[in-house]
């Protein structure tokens, strides 16, 4: 009974640390950076230094909290229109070594202008510079429309490379087939080629890069240190999901989905279909999660092992409390900067909110001293 | 002109029922070649959803959109018939066709090439919307007012 009691005073301590917290009293909240056109990505490349990509085209150094007046040289030229542009940046497992980036980016297709693909490719950042470039990755077919890439990056404990990828808005239905990357996660060595032991390796007519199928927009992909994969979409209207990721899994969309389509219409009556996952949760309304990251740090021990999610309508960070791989809370934070377009945890065990815009912010949330 | 309001009326609810209707067939008859169990329940309960989903609970209500394309589309056939011989059933079919035409074309141009109308993606479905814009522009055309020539 002492116990018991015990262990209750101490999750109530706990849940009123973690309210304190989450209303802001023990929060101290800095604007670092402002001005970013539409940022899009962020990594750290040490433990004071990120880089954050503009979906115009440019990626820009954070050093020590200072924006680099220089954006960083040898970008390709990328597809800025509708969703396209510079998308995501993610540095190599052995970073420290090689020096080596990965970045996500629309770009025209270099045989038919009019259509664009999603493109991903390594270099080396040599001082403000990238070199050696080398394209790792381009979906196909191409596609007309300038929406639903996906585009997100994440790193298996096996150093090989996930790529998410939409389905083109306009393609959806393609998502439910293995023969095209539209809607599909995709898994690939750095250099580009396609390991062995990806699921459908051995299908026919399937392409052996794919991972997992039936998603529509992913916009967050993280891998946990169990090697869990976590993934969360754009659903249409209503039908946001966050899913975990399975090799050879089908997603559903758009064959089962909780959402409607912009007109108002139907997409499919199904929400369940033997052969199809899941979500692990589903938002309707839509919240536009658009990016994720899992909070390992010290600065807020509560918060440990939660997923925290980016969303852009209306504008807020869902903190998502797991345990097992299943979701046991949702938590409302950060209502007050409008849309939000990304989240990072910094190495010191902040977290970094990146707003969405023209005039784009970097917010550190951190302890109060 | 206002005795022409029940002819345009109807050739309106035409033009979104076949809009509506082909939208609601094109998913379903998509889900069917995959294998998802869809039934005659399904088809009609699907269409009923549509039917409402489409004219109140999306971005946009289809049913105004189209109002807005046919009465552009008729009052520029009202003017062209002043002038031209073309009987006033094939004029404002063309008229209606013209509507639906720019609807499914200028839509996706507004949109970076995003077809908001999900039965509009394919060059078949967008010749389909065409033929329901004739085929209301027609059912206008055919139906004038008692006493007045059929104009808006």
């Amino acid at each position: 009974m002492k116990f018991n009691n015990m262990r209750i005073f101490c999750v109530s301590l706990l849940l009123c640390s973690g309210l304190a917290a989450s209303n802001g009293e023990n929060l101290d909240i800095e604007t670092v950076v402002e001005g970013l056109e539409h940022p899009w990505g962020v990594t750290f490349i040490s433990e004071n230094e990120m880089l954050v990509t503009e979906l115009s085209g440019n990626i820009r150094r954070v050093s020590n909290g200072l924006l680099s007046p220089e954006p960083i040289g040898g970008v390709p030229e990328v597809l800025y229109a509708g969703q396209g542009g510079l998308s995501e940046v993610a540095i190599d497992p052995n970073f420290a070594d090689n020096s080596l980036i990965y970045l996500s980016f629309s770009a025209p297709d270099s045989d038919q202008p009019k259509l664009n693909q999603l493109n991903v490719i390594q270099a080396r950042l040599d001082g403000n510079v990238l070199v050696d470039h080398k394209t790792i990755f381009k979906s196909d077919p191409p596609r007309k429309t300038a929406a639903h890439y996906g585009a997100r990056l994440a790193f298996l404990a096996d150093g090989t490379l996930l790529i998410a990828s939409g389905d083109g808005f306009n393609y959806r239905e393609q998502a439910q087939f293995l023969n095209n990357h539209f809607g599909k996660i995709l898994r690939i060595n750095t250099d580009g080629s396609i390991p062995h032991d990806n699921p459908f390796s051995a299908t026919p007519d399937a392409l052996p890069e794919i991972w997992s199928y039936g998603h529509r927009n992913p916009q967050g992909l993280l891998v946990a240190d169990d090697g869990a994969v976590y993934e969360h979409e754009h659903g249409p209207q209503g039908g946001d999901e966050i899913n975990l990721i399975m090799p050879g899994k089908n997603y559903g969309w758009p064959a089962i989905t909780y959402g409607v389509d912009y007109s108002g219409a139907m997409i499919s009556p199904f929400t369940d279909q033997p052969g199809m996952e899941q979500p692990l949760k589903y938002w309707d309304p839509s919240i536009a999660p658009s990016g994720m990251t899992l909070y390992q740090g010290a600065m807020f021990p509560h918060w440990q092992g939660s997923l925290f999610i980016s969303a852009l309508v209306p504008g807020d960070v869902r903190r998502i409390g797991l345990q097992d791989a299943n979701i046991i809370e949702e938590e409302i934070l950060f209502t007050e900067f409008g849309r939000i377009r990304n989240i990072v945890s910094a190495p010191d065990g902040s977290l970094i909110l990146v707003t969405d815009g023209d005039n784009g912010k970097l917010i550190r949330v951190s302890a109060k001293q | 002109m206002i005795k022409q309001i029940p002819a345009f009326l109807i050739s309106l609810l035409i033009a979104t029922f076949l809009l509506v209707t082909q939208t609601t067939a094109t998913n379903l008859i998509w889900l069917n070649s995959i294998n998802m169990p869809v039934d005659l329940h399904i088809v009609l309960s699907s269409m009923a959803t549509d039917l409402v989903g489409m004219n109140s609970k999306g971005a946009f209500p289809v049913i105004g959109l189209i109002f807005v394309g046919l009465l552009i589309s008729f009052v520029t056939a009202r003017i062209i018939s002043i002038w031209s011989s073309i009987k006033k059933p094939i004029l404002y079919a063309l008229a209606g066709g013209a509507a639906l035409l720019a609807i499914v074309v200028l839509m996706p141009l507004a949109f970076y090439n995003l077809d908001l109308i999900a039965g509009a993606r394919t060059l078949t479905g967008k010749v389909y919307l065409i033929c329901a814009g004739i085929l209301a522009g027609y059912y206008f055309g055919s139906h004038p007012a008692k006493g007045v020539s059929n104009e808006i």
